[in-house]
């Protein structure tokens, strides 16, 4: 056998393994689910089930339950992704302007960042809740009411959203700080000599040098963002009257509760719509990485 | 001056960030009626009742027999993706077959699917193998994501070939080469996907909510998520429970901490 030949086997049956599963549990779910989005497919009677073509996408924009699930995941969306940005740089800046001590701060920092979403809402449960938790124990020593945190509808996303901040910001601020370390030094120096501004310096160097790296942290924390579900379901189960009730909750719910399949696929193909835009910004990064 | 003023905001911040999971010890160590006062900040006695209830294992709420399921999904998760994603790059990156180069951008373009999308299907598929409710159900989706044939296939192809290539000139074969040769070279890629996936595999809440059916057959974080809504009353249980089902990250954190924070930002951070 030839030496360009059996490379060429070797070659293939080293992938073989990989692709046998990426062809089993990426490529044909991904078939499947277009299929199951096209069809009313009860499992309890499966027999039954027909082609219906795009009555389940049009059933999903006729029915108040999708609408309030989208308004809570866009909900979501608009109040986490702000602020994991906006706090992840203040602890990045802060970290990076640190002389001594700046590793310890980002173990602690990350540390959250650990737990499973179990953990940490029961953690938060216990801090939230009305009567004994931490946070109304501490508002009742000042004087203060107490907050209905995770019973008023208003309240429950920001309360969601607080716990998921404490639980992943870390992540979000080790990275800033990476990105700050990468901006060579002489930048800072130049700009000091010439007696730049310390919001100068931060606009004109800082900001612009670290754009890439907050452009995968907007668009890794927003596709994360869409897809939140173990924070509600621990904290909320959804409520109080389904405003935490995100689209992967409710897609959820239809399929392994309501059995209805193939409405659910049909949710999930409408999320994944919603989330595109950011997984085509990200497909791109992607590829220019595997270019250079 | 002020760098020093900073400095002490930020170390005050990283006490803020870590004093939930400090007051979670303490907690678990309080009787129920203290757990209830969290303005008490340590318990007039400390109490092992929590966890001596946690290794009781009984059949409502088996916490132990929940660990050692833990343990195993994701061990073998984390050695079969490293098997599988390790060999595919290395044919990717370097006995690349003809054709392999449109592969690749399928395997990558793929990642932009999001994991919701695949909740579904893929429960439809594992109950015609009928592996709803085995650890398999959780271990074998897993070895199928595109991020480790990636990240060791950028890694491999960072790597110079000249040593590859004396190796072969010596004699290795293609097999011998990668064994011996390109999977130690690639060993900092390969750990830092291993800590990613076990640490991915060991959180993931909703894959064993939704693929395993038996109290018995959960995971820890579906199980504490289920022992939550049961005993919903007894707050220093479920603290003593979750504290539980994250005591081996936190101890692998404390010991890796720079290469696990490491390794995140420089998946982050290719450029």
């Amino acid at each position: 056998m030839s030496w360009a030949l059996r490379r060429k086997l070797v070659g293939w049956a080293c992938m073989a393994p990989y692709l046998a599963f990426f062809l089993v549990f990426i490529v044909v779910p991904i078939i499947v689910s277009a299929w199951l989005a096209l069809v009313q497919l009860d499992l309890a009677n499966v027999g039954a089930s027909r082609f219906v073509g795009l009555q389940n996408f049009q059933d999903a924009f006729a029915d108040q339950f999708f609408w309030m699930a989208a308004g809570a995941t866009l909900q979501y969306v608009v109040l986490f992704v702000p602020s994991v940005i906006v706090v992840g740089m203040v602890l990045g800046l802060g970290m990076h302007a640190m002389r001594r001590g700046r590793e310890a701060v980002r173990a602690l920092v990350y540390l959250p960042s650990m737990l499973n979403v179990a953990a940490a809402g029961i953690l938060w449960q216990w801090f939230f809740n009305n009567e004994f938790g931490l946070f109304n124990s501490l508002l009742k020593r000042a004087g203060l009411p107490a907050v209905p945190w995770l019973t008023e509808a208003a309240l429950a996303m920001p309360s969601i959203c607080l716990m998921s901040l404490w639980w992943t910001v870390g992540g979000t601020a080790v990275l800033v700080l990476a990105g700050l370390q990468q901006i060579p030094r002489m930048y800072f120096e130049a700009a000091a000599l010439d007696g730049a501004t310390s919001t100068g310096v931060f606009r004109l160097i800082t900001l612009p040098l670290l754009k890439p790296v907050l452009l995968f942290i907007f668009v890794t924390t927003t596709i994360a963002s869409f897809q939140m579900f173990g924070q509600a379901m621990i904290l909320t189960g959804g409520g109080p009257a389904f405003a935490t009730r995100g689209m992967v909750q409710f897609m959820y719910e239809t399929a392994f509760n309501g059995f209805r399949f193939g409405y659910g696929a049909s949710i999930s193909w409408l999320l994944f719509a919603g989330i595109l835009a950011f997984s085509l910004i990200q497909a791109r990064v992607l590829r220019s990485q595997m270019e250079a | 001056m002020k760098r020093s003023l900073i400095s002490a905001a930020m170390i005050a911040a990283g006490l803020l960030f870590a004093a939930p999971l400090l007051l979670m010890a303490i907690a678990s160590f309080k009787s129920e009626a203290e757990v209830l006062k969290p303005t008490q900040l340590l318990p007039t006695e400390w109490k092992l009742d929590n966890y001596q209830a946690v290794l009781e294992n009984s059949i409502e709420a088996p916490v132990l027999t929940w660990f050692v399921n833990s343990v195993f999904v994701s061990s073998a998760t984390t050695l079969l993706v490293i098997a599988v994603s390790s060999l595919a790059a290395f044919s990717f990156s370097r006995l690349r077959p003809s054709g392999s180069g449109p592969v690749l951008n399928l395997v990558v373009g793929a990642m932009m699917v999001p994991g919701q999308l695949f909740l579904i299907p893929v429960y439809v598929l594992l109950s015609r193998f009928a592996l709803i409710d085995t650890p398999w159900a959780l271990i074998l989706p897993a070895a199928a994501g595109g991020f480790g044939v990636f990240m060791l296939t950028q890694f491999m192809r960072s790597m110079p070939v000249a040593i590859e290539e004396a190796a072969l000139i010596d004699g290795c074969s293609l097999m011998q080469m990668f064994w011996r040769v390109t999977l130690p070279l690639s060993s900092p890629a390969v750990a830092t996907l291993a800590i990613f996936t076990f640490i991915g595999s060991w959180n993931d809440y909703i894959t064993p909510m939704v693929y395993m059916e038996s109290v018995r057959n959960y995971t820890l974080p579906v199980g504490i998520a289920l022992f939550q809504s049961s005993y919903s009353t007894q707050y220093g249980l479920t603290i003593a429970t979750s504290l539980l089902s994250t005591l081996p990250l936190l101890i692998l954190f404390l010991i890796f901490q720079k290469q696990i924070i490491e390794s995140m930002t420089a998946s982050g951070l290719k450029d």
